[in-house]
């Protein structure tokens, strides 16, 4: 049954599980992203209370997880959908797994580069 | 694996080839349906919705993860003034509006994802439709959680609270 799920999943074996481990960690570090922004921070978020709480450790290596998590979950969902409907030879499937990768390794590096001053810190 | 005639009748009913564009992709038209993604291939009813809205609000969440990661990146690459413009801004009732729905999104996203999961993990495939309800029902708690911090939220700004 299951070797039949991972069959199905054209994408590829590693994608499929990526998938569900990162899906884990953005459940787990959206519910404290939005609890935090939504909830508690509602009409307050500004550069100096984001400052603050990325003054702790904690939220920052939330956020430095949730941005790669997010990143590969985001553009691999994409690529899902995309091969439902194009991309069928190995080649071109190819050239948009590489080119998602780069679009994904480029928006990690500009968010690792914005937060860098609370990183260091 | 149950297989009595009234099982038996109804997977012949879901089995044979998908009529609708948006499931060619899906190449799922003669998988066994106990052992596959709930509803998938089954081009009508619940499992259909489940999964177009899943499609949606992901593709809308990756649009959306790009301009966040946009919005929120002026903060070093332009400075403290131009964000914080921005957030005062998104405190106007339509971009908290706005922001609910992503938030809905997420949480619909999200919850749809741990059924999935489960199906995957084969826990609860007997009773896929009460784990999509429990699952749906918990995604509506924290919507309404979420929508009532907003409409407060918004009341207060328009003074009217």
């Amino acid at each position: 049954m299951r070797a039949e799920i991972l069959e199905r999943s054209r994408g590829g074996m590693w994608a499929w599980l990526f998938q569900r481990i990162t899906a884990v960690l953005l459940f787990i570090g959206l519910a404290m992203h939005l609890g935090a922004t939504h909830l508690f921070a509602i009409g307050e978020l500004s550069y100096d209370n984001i400052a603050e709480r990325l003054g702790s450790w904690f939220f920052v290596t939330i956020d430095v997880l949730l941005l790669a998590a997010v990143l590969f979950h985001a553009l691999n969902g994409f690529r899902m959908v995309v091969l439902d409907y194009w991309f069928s030879e190995r080649r071109s499937r190819t050239v948009l797994t590489v080119v998602l990768w780069l679009i994904g390794v480029a928006a990690f590096v500009y968010g690792m580069w914005a937060l860098w001053p609370w990183i260091k810190a | 694996m149950r297989s009595n005639t009234r099982t038996r009748r109804r997977r012949r009913g879901v089995r044979g080839v998908s009529c609708s564009p948006l499931s060619w992709g899906l190449g799922l038209a003669s998988v066994d349906r106990a052992s596959s993604n709930v509803g998938a291939g089954n081009w009508k009813g619940l499992g259909m919705w489940a999964w177009i809205l899943f499609r949606i609000a992901g593709l809308v969440l990756v649009i959306y993860l790009f301009a966040h990661i946009g919005v929120i990146s002026t903060g070093r690459a332009v400075g403290p003034s131009t964000i914080n413009d921005l957030f005062s801004t998104f405190d106007f009732w339509l971009f908290v509006l706005l922001d609910l729905l992503l938030v809905w999104a997420v949480v619909f996203h999200a919850m749809n994802g741990v059924r999935i999961v489960l199906m995957d993990m084969g826990i609860g495939i007997h009773r896929h439709k009460l784990v999509f309800w429990l699952c749906m029902a918990g995604a509506l708690v924290i919507i309404a959680g979420f929508a009532a911090v907003a409409f407060r939220f918004i009341l207060e700004e328009g003074g009217v609270l």
